[in-house]
């Protein structure tokens, strides 16, 4: 509250010698409010922001109107600014999934026209905008909280080489998800199980995530010939690490479990589990017999060791 | 019986305690640092400063393949020279002193176990090396065969690539990533279980057994642990001064 009152007070008498549009106008008081407030179609919206994260965000320069452009049944006069074709005829194509504010979500566009455009040619958006389905990502589930972005090198965003695995996995790990689009559900597991996988999560930086192979917003399917991981491109993808690589090096990675319809690694597999198995089995015993030998020959029976 | 037996046997001579050195410091700095590959999933806990102490990934990762290519070469070194002794015959096959496995180690092992649990009143004669020790032996000996093929596999993926032919591509990087390290790891349990425990653990040899330093083992130690060796060394020189 204390601060509520100080931001009012501090900003004041600047409102009355320069009253304009900005978002430290709209923060004088959504910084300070908190709680949720229900909107015309249903859904709640956050009514607080927080100035500190918002500011050292990407956007954090940003006027709030650049993308809430217009908004109706609310206490604020609406700004009159120009809504472009551009936009509201993306907002109607997302309008189905994005419930809250369609206008200002589809506003990205304003100055991120060519990563919209991939998107919407890829199977992510083609999913949304051609399909009118409600699955699959739009900017936010991938970057968070359009008001608190950070930097794609910052350890705070969603999309980080360190989050982006289990930002994907967001999905890409769930089972009615996979079942209604049929990917593999083991794709995430299978990752971590490789070499990337692993050098990964022990904190390797030139161990490639899933956007290093896959792309990010023009994500194709993989057997589309426009993927990056398609049979096509996939030497010249791998390649970008691996100098030289080749039709056959690039088997090395399919994210798919290994099944008996792949039988050697399969029962390889189990035959060294169990030749470990034995092994230690034998080694075990072996160790704890002679064990109980010594202590037998050397406290009990203390003689000459038998020989024949 | 005048005859003077030395107090201490020559066991392995220089150059195969030089290799012996050689493959355990490799051998523990590829464990130390392929472990935490092996199990990334604790890499917030402990194999954190686990890796940090390695020089973290990347560092771990030059240390692991120079510490790999020593030990291939160590072990062709060994091929070598082994080749080499019997070729020139300074090394000769004799059942009572070779390595090979040979159907009387089944026999003994079989003698061994019912001498633990008390079936047998009697341990087997054991020749230069028991069974456990052969075992010692041909368990690296496969295992770097193995692993150390698979690793130059996974160290030079590109190059490998260009020898393998087409019609295994789809198994056999699936295999080769399982063989080195589930191999990998039944050669790091079974040393730190058998080998530590017959050289170090074991009531005659704590701490440890010198042998791997001097090379050396006391006769009165070979008299009861390798009796058909001792024999075979000893006996024969007593005939003689007779």
């Amino acid at each position: 509250m204390k601060g509520f009152f100080a931001t009012v007070f501090l900003w004041f008498p600047l409102l009355f010698f320069a009253y304009s549009v900005n978002a430290e106008t709209c923060l004088v008081c959504h910084s300070a409010m908190t709680g949720k407030v229900r909107t015309e179609k249903g859904p709640f919206i956050e009514l607080n922001i927080d100035e500190t994260r918002f500011s050292k965000s990407v956007h954090g320069g940003m006027d709030c109107t650049m993308c809430h452009k217009t908004y109706t049944n609310n206490p604020h006069g609406s700004p009159a600014g120009e809504v472009s074709k551009n936009i509201s005829g993306l907002a109607n194509l997302i309008s189905h999934k994005v419930k809250t504010d369609p206008l200002a979500y589809a506003s990205c566009v304003e100055c991120h026209e060519d990563i919209y455009k991939s998107l919407s040619e890829s199977i992510h958006g083609k999913n949304i905008m051609e399909k009118k389905e409600k699955d699959g990502p739009l900017c936010l589930d991938c970057h968070g909280s359009p008001h608190y972005i950070m930097p794609v090198s910052s350890e705070e965003s969603l999309v980080n080489k360190w989050k982006v695995v289990s930002t994907c996995g967001g999905c890409h790990e769930k089972k009615d998800l996979a079942e209604k689009y049929k990917f593999g559900l083991h794709i995430i597991e299978k990752y971590n199980e490789s070499f990337h996988g692993k050098k990964h999560k022990l904190g390797h930086s030139g161990a490639p995530t899933c956007v290093d192979c896959h792309g990010a917003h023009a994500i194709k399917k993989w057997d589309d010939p426009a993927s990056p991981v398609s049979w096509e491109k996939r030497t010249e993808t791998c390649g970008k690490c691996h100098k030289g690589a080749n039709k056959k090096f690039v088997a090395a990675i399919t994210h798919k479990p290994v099944g008996k319809d792949n039988p050697i690694p399969f029962y390889g597999e189990k035959g060294l589990i169990i030749l470990t198995a034995a092994t230690l089995i034998f080694v075990i015993m072996h160790v704890a017999l002679e064990i109980y030998a010594d202590i037998r020959d050397n406290v009990f029976r203390k003689k000459e060791e038998p020989h024949d | 019986m005048t005859n003077e037996s030395p107090l201490e046997y020559q066991r392995f001579n220089l150059t195969l305690r030089i290799q012996h050195v050689i493959l355990m410091v490799t051998f523990l700095l590829l464990a130390f640092t392929g472990w935490s590959l092996k199990y990334p999933e604790t890499a917030l806990e402990h194999a954190g400063w686990w890796i940090r102490m390695w020089g973290g990934p990347k560092t771990a990762g030059q240390i692991h393949r120079i510490a790999g290519v020593t030990m291939v070469l160590d072990f062709l070194w060994h091929c070598i020279y082994i080749a080499y002794a019997l070729l020139t015959g300074k090394m000769k096959f004799h059942p009572s002193t070779t390595i090979v496995p040979l159907p009387k180690d089944i026999m003994d092992a079989v003698q061994n176990i019912n001498y633990f649990i008390g079936l047998g009143k009697t341990k087997p004669k054991f020749g230069k090396f028991n069974y456990i020790q052969k075992f010692d032996y041909w368990a690296p000996f496969w295992g770097m065969a193995i692993i150390g093929l698979s690793g130059l596999v996974l160290a030079f993926p590109t190059k490998a690539a260009v020898l393998f032919p087409q019609w295994s591509v789809n198994w056999i990087w699936e295999l080769l990533f399982v063989l080195h390290s589930d191999e990998a790891l039944l050669a790091i349990t079974y040393v730190f279980i058998m080998h530590f425990y017959s050289e170090h653990l074991k009531w005659k040899n704590f701490p440890m057994s010198m042998t791997w330093i001097t090379g050396k083992i006391p006769v009165e130690e070979m008299k009861h642990e390798h009796p058909i060796e001792y024999e075979l060394e000893f006996g024969k020189n007593k005939g003689e001064d007779k």
